[in-house]
Formats: C-alpha cells, structure tokens, sequence
C-alpha cells in the first residue's frame, strides 16, 4: 500500500466532493430543468469537456492500453474514429437538437424520442434497451474501479472493488446533471495531466520514439503495421471500419452523451464545443494507445495486459506523481460511471417506472426506484465482476456497438428528415440492436470479417429509411412536429408561439413532476 | 518516421490532420450560426 498515493487520491475525491457541492448550489437544482438539465445553462468548454470525458471511460485506461499492449498499431484506427467523435456529434446533430427538444420541451434523451417519434412503444424499446445496455456498460466501470483501486491499496480484488463501488454510487448520489457537468469538466483536465505525464515519462525511459519503434520491431515487426499482432486483420476492412466507427459516427447513438446537447446555453453553443472538442482529443486520445504500444518494451511480461496504463505509471513514476496519475485513471472511471448511473437511475424511474406501470408515482417514489435500480445495479456488478470479470474491452465494445446500432440513425434523422416517422424508428432501433446482438453473441465477427457495428448500423439505417418512406401513408409524422423541424432548420430565434405552444405540452410527465417540484417549492 | 511503416505513420497522423481541417470547416460553414440568439 502506498500512503502518498492513497492522500493523493483522497485530497482528490475531496476536491471532486467540493466540485459537486458547488456546482449543485450554483444550478437551479428544485427545479426540473435545473437538475436534469442544468437548466440548459452549459457553456461550450464544458459541453466539450463533459461529452468527451464521459464517452471516454475507464477504456481509455484499461481497455485501449491492452488493446495496443496486446495488438501494437492496430490499435490506431480506434483512436482514428474517437478524435472527430465529439466535432461530429456536436456538428451534425447539436445544435438542432438542442433547439428541437427545447421546442418539444424534452428533458431526457429517450424522452425526446418519444416526442419526436410518438408512440409509447418508441419509449418502452428505448428505455428497456438503454438500461440494459448502460447497465453493462458499467459493469465495465466498476471493474476498472476495481483493478484501479486493489494496485493503489494493495487490498485484494474484492475488496477494493468494493470501495470502488461504494465510492462511485455514493458519488452519483451527490446531485443532477450540473453537478456531474462540473465534475466532469474538473476530471477531463486531470485526465490531460495524468496520461501526458506517464507518456511523456515512458518515452524518456525508452529513448524516444524512433528507438521504441526499433525495439519493438526486434520483438515482432507486426505489431509496428496497421493490421496487428501476426497481421490478423489484414485487409479486413469490415473491421477497420468497425473500429473507426464505433467512436464517431457511433456516438451519437449514446443517450448519455446526446444529453449533453440538450443542455447547451444555445443551440450555438456547439459551434465552439466543437473546436474545443476537437483540440482536447488532439491531446488525449492517442496518448493511452501510445503509452499501451511503449509498454510492450517496458513490461514484456505483463500477466494482464489492462494493466499496462496502471504498470507503467507504477514503475516509471515517483509516488507523488503516481498519485495524480491515479486520480485521472479514476477521474476517466468515475465520470463515466457516475453520468451512466445517473441515466440509467432518471430511465427506469422516469421512462419505465412511470410512464408505464405508476403514472401517479410520488417524487419519492420515483427517486427510490432510481437509487434502488442504481444500487441493484451495484450489487449485480458486484457480483459478476468478482465471480467471471469480462474485459474491460470487450464489455465496452460490445455496449457500446449495439447503442450506436441502435440509436444514432433515430437521433440523426430526428433532426435532419422529416419524413422519419415513428415506424421507422421503431423498426431501426429493433434492427440495429438485434443485429448488432447477434453479431456479437454468434461471434459473427471473425466469420464475416465484418464488425457487429459495421452492420448493425448499416442494417438500421437502411430500415429507418425503407420502413419510414413505405408507412408514409399510414403513419405520417404529425403536423406540429413538422412545424418544429421546420423551425429547427433555420438559424435563428425560436418563435415565441413555437415556445409556448410545445412547451411541456408534448411531456405531460414532466409537467408533473413539474408540478410536485412547485409544490415542494411552496412549501419551502 | 519514427520507423514505423508507411501505413501506420498515414493512421496515426493523418487522420488528426482530417479532424482538423472537418474542425476548421465546420467552423467557418457555421459562422452564421451567432443570428440564432438568445430567445431559444
């Protein structure tokens, strides 16, 4: 156990605490908008800095730096994708769907679909399969948690998974959307130090770049190519484009990074979010592939490869540095972690729990199914986690393909298509998600050369497009939605009749949870 | 460079080089974006 890198992470998650705090005491958080939302009050540095330090996770640690461990260069073509992942999001469907659903009056992800494609069934699919899926991929969380916290404390696995648990669910509890806005923000530029301080140390302890790339290359030249380890994918570009996918195009499929538009001070906020975006990944997004591909020569004879991040850091590093390393390990983890929690907890309260089986469910009762799923969660997480950990990579790739089958043709077309109606978004989320499962299940992958997300997304695109043009006459999308696509193509302000007409008109749940909040406020 | 294969040293650069340039239009073809206002 090493006390200076334990103060150093107990001095950070007193920081974040404080971060929190602040944060929920500057945000409007009794009011509905304020807490899910922050009131749609976010900046574009920390619309950038949110959405990418939550798409990044602990992967980035664990999982990226095994894969370069494991598989040398090859790895590249996931960071290919991740660097224009947030200039792409913010770029194609930011600012109209920051505009549509302050139009639509949505306040969630699954909820604006819902609005955007009427039926309950649009919510019932979205909601089911983003708890599953957010789910799993938090499971992967807790395990890098876990691994994380056990080298740090020398405890065993068990037990430092643990207190990594505990310390993220009690973490999620402390406030809304502005508060983890905040303390995402705080942990993206911890995240910039951490990892630039192990890369720029394990290029000094192996001589630099060129002499890395020479050693490796006496080892096994192929993992120098863009084909991996014994070239085992070459030329299968089905794969490639997989791997760049996954990333880009892919996230914005992610209902917990859409949000983040959601929640920009103004449809233009992307604008800037987007530069910053793109500049903040310039920084980050190799660095663990590379630290991954310089660990080949550093530790030759790592037993885990998701370890290599954490390793190197350990050995290269002197205790006081290692600290800080280690908070942006757990920085990565946690701001993840703590946005998917707090999703999945506002989605099964909100969009299962009582839109579906208690529509009169009090504010009490809803916040005890959410912290109840969250802690159910927890315990399920534990347990797998401890009994059969799947890899951090695997977990991630797997959640994270099916969500972008699943979902980014639905965003995409929300905003762009207005002949996109409810069957055809049904029938692509279906699709996308059952195609992109079995791909993944049957391990179609190797057999096809093809990547579960290359076809899952493909399949789903072309359903929304087919289904949608063939139901034209049966399911047209409703008038006052095609006004507000309409609205949403301009650039300009939103008509005050377009404001009051839609707003909250569309989201009768949320006009009552509105109202119990109004309620609480009196009352005060 | 760096001894690394054609190939390789095209992924690693060239597509942050791609990024920039989509970054650098995306910021000029939304220019007109700042009429939006406040209101919304």
């Amino acid at each position: 156990m090493n006390t200076t890198v334990i103060l150093f992470l107990v001095l950070y998650y007193m920081v974040m605490v404080g971060v929190g705090v602040w944060a929920m005491r500057r945000g409007a958080s009794d009011d509905l908008e304020g807490y899910l939302l922050g009131g749609r009050n976010v900046g574009p540095m920390v619309t950038a800095l949110t959405l990418q330090s939550t798409s990044m996770s602990g992967y980035m640690f664990l999982g990226a730096g095994s894969l370069a461990y494991t598989q040398g260069y090859w790895a590249f073509w996931y960071a290919a994708g991740d660097i224009g992942g947030g200039v792409l999001n913010l770029s194609v469907i930011g600012r109209r769907m920051r505009k549509l659903s302050r139009m639509m009056g949505s306040l969630t992800a699954i909820e604006y679909l819902e609005n955007r494609y009427p039926s309950p069934a649009t919510r019932l699919i979205a909601a089911s399969l983003s708890v599953f899926l957010l789910s799993a991929y938090v499971l992967a969380q807790f395990i890098a948690g876990g691994k994380g916290m056990a080298l740090i404390t020398g405890l065993p696995y068990s037990v430092a998974l643990l207190i990594a648990l505990a310390v993220i669910i009690v973490y999620t509890f402390l406030g809304g959307y502005l508060a983890v806005a905040y303390t995402d923000f705080f942990q993206s530029l911890i995240m910039i130090v951490g990892v630039a301080w192990v890369l720029g140390a394990a290029l000094i302890h192996v001589g630099g770049l060129s002499a890395a790339n020479a050693a490796i290359a006496e080892i096994d030249p192929t993992l120098l190519s863009v084909w991996g380890k014994d070239l085992g994918y070459h030329g299968q570009w089905g794969i490639v484009v997989g791997a760049v996918l996954v990333f880009s195009i892919g996230l914005m499929g992610w209902p917990h990074v859409v949000t983040r538009h959601m929640a920009m001070k103004q449809p233009t906020t992307a604008r800037r979010a987007g530069a910053y975006a793109t500049a903040w990944n310039l920084l980050f997004v190799s660095s663990p592939y590379l630290v991954g591909v310089l660990a080949i020569i550093i530790l030759p004879n790592l037993e885990d490869p998701e370890m290599a991040i954490f390793q190197v850091a350990y050995t290269l590093l002197p205790a006081a540095v290692t600290g800080i390393v280690m908070a942006a390990i757990m920085a990565a983890i946690m701001s993840t972690a703590d946005s998917l929690l707090l999703q999945t907890g506002s989605i099964a309260s909100r969009d299962l729990y009582e839109r579906f089986i208690n529509p009169k469910a009090s504010d009490r009762e809803m916040v005890m199914v959410s912290r109840g799923l969250v802690f159910a969660i927890g315990v399920a997480g534990y347990v797998i986690a401890l009994v059969q950990p799947p890899a951090v990579f695997d977990v991630v790739i797997f959640a994270t393909s099916i969500l972008s089958s699943a979902f980014a043709p639905a965003f995409v077309c929300a905003v762009w298509w207005k002949k996109a109606n409810t069957p055809g978004a049904i029938a692509s989320m279906v699709t996308g998600a059952s195609t992109s499962f079995v791909w993944e299940v049957g391990n179609l992958a190797d057999a096809t050369t093809l990547a579960p997300v290359t076809v899952g997304l493909l399949a789903s695109t072309l359903i929304i497009i087919v289904v949608s043009l063939a139901t034209q006459s049966i399911s047209p999308v409703p008038g006052h939605i095609v006004a507000v696509l309409e609205e949403t193509a301009k650039v300009g302000p939103i008509p005050k009749h377009l404001l009051s007409a839609s707003d909250f008109a569309l989201s009768p749940e949320a006009e009552q949870i509105e109202s119990i909040l109004g309620q609480r406020r009196e009352e005060r | 460079m760096f001894g690394l294969p054609v190939g390789t040293t095209l992924l690693i650069f060239g597509f942050p080089v791609f990024w920039i340039l989509y970054t650098i239009g995306f910021l000029v073809v939304s220019k007109h974006w700042k009429d939006e206002g406040d209101q919304s």
